[in-house]
């Protein structure tokens, strides 16, 4: 009614960092999702493939509800573009785990039992990246309070270089189980190292669609 | 006739005095509700009791003829009729464009309505060699000065709170310690704002209190301020040193609350003051001019006239200003008390140096561009461009509007009645 009162816009970030915890519940199903394929639960994998899209949507309804009640032109402590970009990234993430449960919803794939351990141990680490992207996300909320300086914005851009970190270990891991797989070629079919290769591509996909939010959350932070 | 005309003229009086209240005062506590420090009853009863205490206590008693001085009085000497009805209509004229600007929720400067109707009169009755053209190129000057001195202000103010107090790495510890400074530059900018722009119309009384005097009782009042200040803030903050960041941000926010209550008291006093003369002043001036049948550069504003304004001012509140607080304080929930006390330091300290200027601003501009000045320093976390505009642009048209109103009232009333 007044236009005081509709110069002040609804604050974006509480529903960017729901975003942020809604993506992440996402990425938490990578786990089981990993762990139903070893044990050749198939049934479980369509299950989980559902919750995952649904996660998925639930996000992009946070999305698409964050970018109709952003006004057009809007004047905010961080660039409008950065805001998207961020948004963008972390879509990114979320997309990219559903495309990870596709991969194994389409084929019964086996996992060699050599194979196993380590896949476990790759997947606990895109986690991690993922866990370490939340973790400086949610700050965002403080970061809000202190005006996007001082400490606590140090202690964020702190994360981000973790999240950095986490992404190389989980780089180092995927080329070692790559290197395994290839060791053990002759007893894999052609068809199911293909599906390997995707499944590792969808898997760094997150830790690196993870790592590119961080940036994205960088930039955003880093005003001047 | 006479009688008829001054019923008609407090009539009128009353009705700008309720615009006022429903147009701005809702404004002037907007930091302290939007921030959650007051409710939105409570609001309404301190903003009532500050602006009618400013207008009947504090509010001019003596007034320009012609609000401003807009308008050379002289020219209109031979015809007092004209000059009373002239009034009569910059009055009405006023009042409408201020309902209009309620009405779309604009926060528009009730002084500029009237000087804008008193102009647009002042060029159709004596000519355009009798306005003050010099005073109209200051009240030009001032939308773009007030809103950008008070964003200037603000940002800095806020920039200092949060790079001493919330960007620390222990707030509330920063806070025991900084935030005797910041009540210190509180007090002294609303003590010197309550002598110079609330108490300014009787100083003239008192000769012992010229500016050395009244800064060093700003000094003195702020100093006590600043000392009480830190022994209160210490103890509600004493055992919220360990709490986690959040919660230490909160409890900082929290001791800011009261602070902000003030502040946001004292814009609405010194609105009060200065704002009741809107409404007044041209009501005085047609009683002055029916009663004594010619016309004065000067006249006394009695009291029951400011009280009158000071009722009006009090109904445009209760009966509109109910509304505009309450989407206020739902809407901006963004500004917290930190950032409600740097914007209304800010404004306060703004109006303040530019009434010593004589340069006429507008509470209301330099509030929000105060608020917006929060904004530039990160402080704000989603501020619309397009509606900053829009309000920018109602400012704008304000004085032309008005202007055009009151000329064609004025041309109106002279056909069926003089």
């Amino acid at each position: 009614m007044g236009l005081l009162d509709r110069l002040f816009g609804k604050t974006p970030f509480g529903p960017l960092v729901e975003h942020t915890r809604k993506v992440h519940e996402c990425v938490r199903l990578v786990k089981p999702l990993a762990e139903a394929l070893i044990n050749e639960d198939y049934e479980k994998i369509h299950g989980l493939q559902d919750e995952v899209s649904r996660l998925e949507y639930e996000a992009d309804k946070i999305k698409h509800a964050i970018r109709e009640e952003l006004p057009r032109r809007v004047f905010m402590p961080v660039e409008k573009e950065d805001f998207y970009e961020f948004l963008a990234c972390q879509d990114k993430i979320a997309d990219d785990v559903e495309d990870f449960a596709v991969v194994l919803l389409i084929r019964h794939t086996k996992v060699h039992k050599d194979l196993s351990g380590e896949l476990l141990e790759f997947v606990g680490q895109v986690i991690r990246v993922s866990e370490t992207l939340l973790n400086a996300g949610e700050h965002l909320l403080e970061l809000v309070e202190t005006a996007f300086g001082g400490v606590e914005a140090e202690a964020v851009l702190e994360r981000v270089r973790q999240l950095g970190e986490e992404e190389w270990k989980a780089d180092r891991m995927q080329r070692k189980l790559s290197v395994h797989m290839y060791e053990i070629e002759d007893q894999l079919d052609p068809m199911t190292i293909v599906f390997y290769e995707k499944m590792l591509h969808e898997l760094s996909s997150i830790a690196n669609a993870a790592e590119n939010a961080g940036d994205q959350l960088r930039q955003m932070i880093i005003k001047d | 006739m006479p009688v008829a005309a001054i019923v008609l003229c407090c009539l009128l009086g009353l009705y700008m005095a309720w615009n006022i209240g429903a147009n701005d005062v809702a404004n002037s506590m907007a930091d302290a509700v939007g921030s959650g420090a007051i409710s939105i009853k409570g609001a309404i009863i301190a903003a009532g009791v500050c602006e009618f205490a400013g207008a009947v206590l504090v509010g001019s008693h003596v007034t320009d003829t012609v609000r401003k001085g807009i308008v050379n009085p002289d020219s209109l000497a031979a015809t007092p009729e004209v000059l009373a009805l002239g009034m009569a209509c910059a009055l009405l004229a006023a009042a409408l464009w201020l309902h209009g600007a309620t009405l779309f929720g604009m926060p528009v400067s009730t002084t500029h309505s009237i000087v804008g109707a008193v102009a647009g009169f002042g060029v159709v009755a004596a000519g355009w060699g009798c306005v003050n053209w010099g005073k109209m190129g200051q009240i030009v000057a001032s939308w773009f000065v007030s809103p950008i001195a008070g964003a200037f202000c603000a940002y800095w103010l806020f920039r200092f709170m949060n790079r001493f107090i919330l960007g620390q790495k222990k707030p509330v510890k920063s806070a025991i310690t900084i935030t005797p400074y910041i009540v210190f530059i509180m007090s002294i900018t609303v003590t010197l704002a309550t002598i110079f722009k609330g108490l300014k119309h009787i100083i003239k009384d008192v000769d012992w209190l010229t500016d050395g005097v009244a800064l060093a009782i700003a000094v003195g009042v702020s100093v006590l301020a600043a000392v009480v200040s830190r022994v209160l803030v210490r103890r509600v903050l004493a055992d919220k040193t360990g709490l986690e960041l959040t919660d230490q941000l909160q409890a900082v926010e929290k001791v800011y609350a009261p602070l902000v209550v003030i502040t946001s008291c004292s814009v609405a006093f010194a609105h009060g003051a200065n704002d009741v003369a809107n409404a007044v002043g041209p009501l005085a001036a047609v009683i002055d001019i029916v009663k004594e049948g010619t016309v004065r550069m000067k006249v006394h504003v009695p009291l029951w006239v400011l009280a009158l304004g000071g009722v009006g001012i009090v109904a445009g509140l209760a009966t509109c200003g109910y509304r505009v607080m309450e989407t206020v304080g739902k809407k901006i929930t963004q500004l917290t008390p930190t950032r409600g006390v740097a914007a209304d330091i800010a404004a306060t300290a703004t109006v303040l140096a530019c009434t010593r200027l004589k340069l006429p601003v507008s509470t209301t501009h330099t509030l929000v561009g105060a608020i917006l000045g929060v904004g530039l320093a990160r402080g704000l976390s989603a501020v619309n461009s397009r509606v900053a505009r829009s309000i920018f642009g109602s400012w704008l048209i304000t004085v032309p509007i008005a202007a055009a109103l009151c000329i064609i009232l004025f041309l109106a009333g002279q056909a069926v009645l003089l």
